[in-house]
């Protein structure tokens, strides 16, 4: 399974990598960041791109820093070192819990934080996050720089916001008070999740005060739970509330079948994991407090 | 009545104390793997060497309008292009073992029509690997999609699509067996308990892939084959038919394997495309599968059946009779025939005095990959079935599963003990067995701990499964399927040279691809030095080529520790009456006045009368003229072990003969815990105990328990090849058909009983296939066993979360 | 029609320079141009990890990685590990405790377990178990891989600063 021939630039600014792609619009330019998705793509030739633009020469793209409340994550920060980083694990836990999960170690050397939300594998563990915090994905174009709400980021099956001559360069999180909780539910250990859940739950005097609930493998993309956290805001934390509100995030929801898992099943799936989701992440929430 | 010829070989005695054979010793074979010096089939480089891909369908049935290789040719780096039909006329069918091979003809290269996704249409030789894939993407092919048949009933049924019209049917085979009286134990049962079980097909996929490098010489005609495929030697002019040339022009040469697991059995396809490339173009050119090809094209998936059971039971827990009615779906092709099912008849009534058979099998053909061979080879699936029908028994008649199991155990006075069908089990004793596991597996622990985890509302389950382990296949369970065989083969042997040098070191010679991950060198090394008194360390071990090979059959079935035994046996009795007359002479003392100690030759009570094998070496080897006439120089000898107990079936086939005899035994306790609102299966605790009598190096033995344990997990709850309705290939990579990882496999408490062969060298017993003989039963039984309060059972594998939430839905 | 590319990096200590078609994979460079055939393929699409080898210091899948994405790096490849006649602890490991049975897997593990010792050099049998989980095998079932790293972790912890192993 040999990849398809291609030409190769590995540019060192991103204003160069953006000319490149302008300049070679017209033979299916693709950045390579981590390639941990690509490469696999091409290898199968269901990815043809005529020119990669690599970004590992670019400086000042990785960076892991605290700005005020926010985490700033450069677009080629290794999804490893995001493992690693105390300042994540600090200041966006949700992230920290759900990077270990992206495939397994060896991939994450080389995945990027940037490359998995550019790629938006609708099972894939980050883009989840990305809606749970609201984060903001800065992207770089010829007519500039600007930030796109997650909410608006993920608009299909492997596609984004992002134009053509985009690049993905920095993702800002905003730090979140109360409990936070990834999990997935995978068949075997580093292959795709079948359905995953994100949860940040902040409680104020007893009660739900802010509730974000994201969702994958059950619709084209990951989702934002709306009607569930509509339900959970301003709810006494207890079985009943989690229950309905679990209820409430598969409610139409119609996802696809697969080989690894029915429609039926992944609905299932998907109560119970919201359902354990928000139990974990309000467990944790009292325990801050 | 029925007579057959029961002529068993001479019960043996084995000697006590060994030196070498029950050693854990390091293997001989690893220092070149643990510095990456493995030399696989990938790691050859021949000069001038070119390198084919194959273009593969995406249909699952369709004819084939059209190829235009117009574009593919004239690409830059290519070679040739050739289709099915080009390669219809360079090549003849492959060998073909099935029931009717002219009228389900298997070729390299589809021809006509293309009978599952993945069947290869055309074959491109280029420069680079890269090339030859750039190559295939410009073969146009025009196909006319044809329905598919899919699901192997609907494969029988009345006017189903027919995968190959000649045959006039999708049904390959089909007969019916009766063995014992199973009228008369079905009318005295007291209770007949009936299911339908299904068995979904999974494969070895080891991590290499098959491979072979064939250079064709056109100066001489030979054609030289390197591949990580080698078995059945004396089967091989076979190939050389299918390639038009004479049989003592071809060489099949062995390389490592990286894994097999049956998958690597007599795989040809890949060198009849590489020796049929390398012909045409006149260089030696490499075929490899890619992942993908090895996964669609393997032509290696294992068992895929649907069973209808019933079990006549006495109420007190007596197994009386059983009768199997099973469709397996063989795919587009059935290279071995129903081979796999004598695998299931050589222990189809398992440890138990079950005294009646009756055995239906049905080969349905299919628009899917046909089966080969994976690691149980067909007695896996029947294992599987019998322990769920025995624990379905237990569960009606209110008994508890060990007991109804320790009450109808074949003991340890009945051996050598013939089943209904004939086969033998030649050693064994089960209660022993299964008390070692229930105290290993902490047992009653487990049940406390189950009955504690049910008041809280988890499900947990403990599973015993008591089962056979046969090893040592004969040549007659292929054909004994049929009254008129055409060719009802016997030989099923295994060979070994022995050279003593001049310096008295041994050097071994093997004649087969015995190396996929078992331990052939290690074994030769170990049971040569018990022998010869040296260490094993110090024996050379090689292979030599089929051209001027002896015949060897290749490993499968468990067979080669015990095959190598048989011939390092006789290679060395040989070797040592002509030392020992050597030494006579040169000592001047009476041959029958000597004895063998330490090494070397002595006479008895006189041991400075003595010469040591190196100095008997040294002699025979430049000294002729020290020795009577007849002494030839060298120390050099070869046995062909041929299988050392098979005795021909009856002509009414009522009773198969023997062909299995060599029986281990296990049983394997699992807890498990499972998920009712996910679906999801965790082990909590594996407990295995085998018994595969003499050890020749326990270690290696544990270490293929768990690897097969680890396979059988897999089959059990991930590994499935899916073809949906139209016959696509759902699980075709590595991200569909799930492999476990460590995470997913539990350490293991393995435990080691030994009750020796009467028949074999030393005792011992083939079981490297134990682990995934017993793995599936075991993890069936312990989902169910969690499952009972709710009323489940689960009766199809893999069990995967769609299958347990399903059947969780439908009790309640 | 596909320019080629000059890179430069180390292997095992050694300075390498060649022209690469981009689309050239890492794991085919060290296999095939600089002939170190350690390191295997077992999918070409990232999952099974026989093609594992550690590029500054982290372990990544040669099989989906481009040789032009390793310019400038040092590659360590299973070829690096044994000193002469003298294996690693880990080789040495995992021959005495047999955690290879065909060793297509093998260069793969212990690569891998060499970047989990450099990480943790103490860690506890279920903390290597996972560590493993990244690789496949389908011989041993992963039992003594296990404990071969362990011992080895053992020993190279006792033996810091001096080289050990047995001849092979």
């Amino acid at each position: 399974m040999k990849p398809p021939p291609f030409r190769y630039a590995a540019p060192s600014s991103v204003a160069e990598a953006v000319d490149l792609l302008v300049r070679h619009a017209a033979v299916e330019p693709r950045v390579l960041a981590g390639g941990q998705s690509l490469v696999p793509l091409m290898n199968f030739r269901l990815a043809q791109p005529g020119h990669l633009i690599d970004l590992r020469r670019v400086a000042d793209l990785d960076g892991i820093r605290v700005h005020g409340d926010y985490l700033v994550i450069g677009a080629m920060a290794r999804q490893s070192a995001v493992e690693d980083a105390p300042e994540v694990a600090l200041t966006a836990p949700l992230l920290a819990e759900a990077i270990g999960l992206v495939a397994d170690r060896t991939v994450r050397n080389s995945g990027t934080i940037g490359g998995s939300l550019a790629h938006a594998d609708p099972t894939a563990e980050l883009p989840a996050v990305a809606l749970a915090l609201d984060a903001e994905l800065v992207a770089t174009g010829p007519g500039g720089i600007r930030g796109i709400p997650a909410a608006e980021f993920f608009r299909g099956p492997f596609s984004t916001a992002l134009a053509a001559d985009e690049i993905l360069t920095e993702i800002r999180l905003p730090r979140r008070e109360g409990g936070h909780a990834f999990i997935e539910f995978a068949r075997t250990h580093g292959t795709f999740a079948i359905v995953a859940v994100a949860a940040q739950i902040e409680l104020d005097g007893g009660r739900i005060s802010r509730a974000a609930l994201a969702l994958t493998g059950v619709a084209p993309t990951a989702v934002r739970a709306t009607a569930a956290e509509r339900a959970l805001v301003g709810a006494t934390p207890d079985t009943a509330a989690i229950a309905a509100a679990a209820d409430a995030a598969v409610s139409g929801l119609t996802p696809a079948g697969d080989v690894h898992a029915s429609a039926t099943t992944r609905t299932e799936l998907a109560r119970t994991y919201v359902r354990r989701a928000l139990d974990l992440a309000l467990s944790r929430a009292q325990d801050r407090r | 009545m029925t007579t057959v010829d029961r002529s068993a070989p001479p019960v043996r005695t084995h000697k006590s104390n060994r030196k070498w054979v029950g050693q854990s010793i390091r293997r001989v074979e690893d220092p070149k793997f643990l510095r990456g010096r493995g030399g696989y089939i990938a790691d050859l480089v021949t000069p001038g060497m070119l390198h084919a891909a194959v273009l593969r369908s995406p249909h699952a049935h369709a004819r084939i309008v059209s190829i235009d290789l117009t574009a593919a040719a004239a690409l830059a780096g290519v070679h040739a292009v050739i289709t099915g039909g080009r390669a219809a006329e360079l090549t003849e069918p492959l060998p073909d073992f099935g029931p009717d091979p002219a009228n389900h003809t298997w070729r390299c290269l589809a021809v006509e029509k293309v009978r599952y996704v993945g069947e290869g249409v055309a074959v491109v030789v280029a420069d680079s690997r890269y090339l030859a894939e750039d190559a295939l993407a410009l073969i146009e092919v025009e196909y006319e999609p044809l329905p598919p048949v899919v699901d192997p009933e609907a494969a029988l049924a009345e006017g189903a699509p027919l995968v190959h019209e000649p045959l006039g049917s999708n049904c390959a085979y089909e007969r019916a067996f009766d063995f014992g009286e199973v009228d008369r134990d079905f009318a005295e049962a007291d209770l007949v308990v009936r299911d339908r079980l299904r068995w979904h097909r999974s494969g070895g996929q080891p991590l290499e892939t098959v491979g072979a490098i064939a250079d064709f010489d056109h100066a001489t005609g030979d054609l030289t084959v390197h591949t990580n495929s080698l078995s059945f030697t004396s089967y091989l002019f076979m190939v050389a038919a299918t390639m038009r040339i004479p049989a003592n022009k071809l060489d099949v040469r062995q390389v490592p394997a990286g894994g097999s697991f049956g998958s690597k059995l007599f795989v040809t396809k890949p060198l009849v495309l590489a020796a049929m490339c390398s012909r045409e173009v006149g260089r030696p050119v490499v075929y490899l599968e890619d992942r993908v090809d090895n996964i669609s094209n393997c032509d290696h998936h294992g068992s895929d059946r649907v069973y209808d059971v019933e079990l006549a039971v006495m109420r007190d827990g007596t197994l009386r009779g059983i009768k199997i009615d099973v469709i397996d779906d063989y795919g587009a092709y059935i290279q071995f025939g129903v081979g796999h099912h004598g695998n299931a008849l050589a222990q189809v009534t398992g440890p138990y005095k079950i005294g009646s058979v009756r055995y239906r099998v049905r080969a349905a053909l299919t628009n899917k990959n046909q089966q080969g061979a994976y690691r149980g080879f067909g007695s896996e699936v029947n294992n599987w079935m019998l322990e769920q029908m025995v624990d379905k028994a237990a569960r009606e008649l209110g008994i508890d599963p060990a007991q109804i199991r320790r009450q109808n155990f074949i003991q340890p006075s009945d051996f050598p003990y013939f089943i209904p069908t004939g086969n033998v089990y030649d050693s064994g004793d089960y209660g022993a067995v299964l008390d070692q596991t229930l105290k290993l597996a902490d047992y009653d622990h487990w049940r406390a701990e189950q009955a504690k985890a049910r008041e809280e509302g988890r499900y947990l389950g403990v599973g015993l499964i008591s089962a056979q382990e046969r090893s040592v296949f004969s040549a007659t369970e292929f054909w004994f399927w049929f009254d008129e065989p055409g060719a009802p083969v016997t030989s099923m042997p295994e060979s070994v040279t022995l050279k003593v040098d001049a310096t008295g070191a041994i050097t071994a010679t093997l004649y087969s691809c015995a190396f996929w991950g078992n331990s052939p060198e290690t074994m030769v090394a170990q049971l040569v030095a018990e022998e010869f008194d040296c260490d094993p360390h110090d024996v050379s071990v090689v292979y030599q080529g089929s051209r001027n090979g002896l015949p060897a059959t290749g490993p499968g079935g468990s067979r080669t520790t015990v095959m190598l035994a048989g011939a390092v046996e006789g290679a060395s009795a040989k070797i040592k009456a002509k030392a020992l007359r050597a030494a006579a002479h040169l000592l001047e003392a009476a041959p029958e006045d000597m004895e063998w100690v330490d090494g070397g030759y002595q006479v008895k009570g006189v041991p400075e009368q003595r010469k040591n094998l190196a100095e008997i070496a040294v002699m025979l080897h430049l000294f002729k003229h020290s020795f009577p006439e007849d002494i030839e120089s060298g120390l050099e000898d070869s046995k062909v072990f041929d299988h050392p107990y098979t005795t021909m079936p009856s002509a009414d086939r009522k009773d198969l003969g023997v062909f299995y005899p060599f029986m281990g035994h296990a049983c394997h306790v699992p807890v498990v815990e499972v998920d009712v609102e996910t679906g999801a299966v965790k082990i909590l605790s594996y407990a295995a105990v085998h018994d595969c009598g003499t050890l020749v190096n326990p270690r290696s033995l544990a270490g293929h328990i768990v690897g097969g344990t680890a396979q059988g997990i897999g089959t059990a709850l991930y590994e499935e090849f899916v073809y949906d309705t139209d016959g696509q290939l759902l699980s075709s990579t590595f991200l569909d058909y799930l492999i476990p990882s460590a995470m997913e496999v539990p350490e293991l408490k393995i435990g080691h009983a030994e009750t020796p062969s009467p028949y074999t060298p030393h005792g011992i017993k083939g079981g490297g296939e134990g682990g995934r003989m017993m793995a599936p039963a075991a993890l069936n039984a312990a989902v169910n066993d969690a499952l009972a309060p709710l009323g489940v059972r689960v009766t199809e594998l893999p069990m995967t979360p769609d299958r347990i939430l399903a059947a969780l839905r439908a009790a309640r | 029609m596909t320019d080629k590319h000059r890179i430069t990096l180390t292997v095992n200590g050694r300075e390498h320079s060649a022209e690469v078609a981009p689309r050239t994979l890492l794991v085919d460079f060290l296999r095939d141009d600089l002939g170190l055939k350690g390191a295997h393929i077992g999918c070409e699409h990232g999952v099974c990890g026989t093609c594992t080898v550690l590029l500054d210091d982290r372990s990544v899948r040669s099989c989906i990685m481009f040789a032009v994405q390793a310019d400038g790096g040092q590659v360590r490849t299973v070829e690096g590990l044994a000193d002469g006649a003298r294996l690693h602890p880990l080789q040495d490991e995992f021959w005495d405790k047999q955690a290879l049975q065909c060793g297509y897997c093998t260069p793969a593990m212990l690569m891998r377990a060499i970047e989990i010792l450099e990480h943790n050099p103490d860690p506890t049998p279920a903390q290597v178990r996972e560590g493993i989980a990244s690789n496949l095998c389908r011989c041993t079932g992963y039992q003594f891989i296990t404990e071969a790293v362990c011992a080895a972790a053992a020993r190279m912890r006792a033996d810091t600063g001096t080289t050990a192993g047995a001849q092979a």
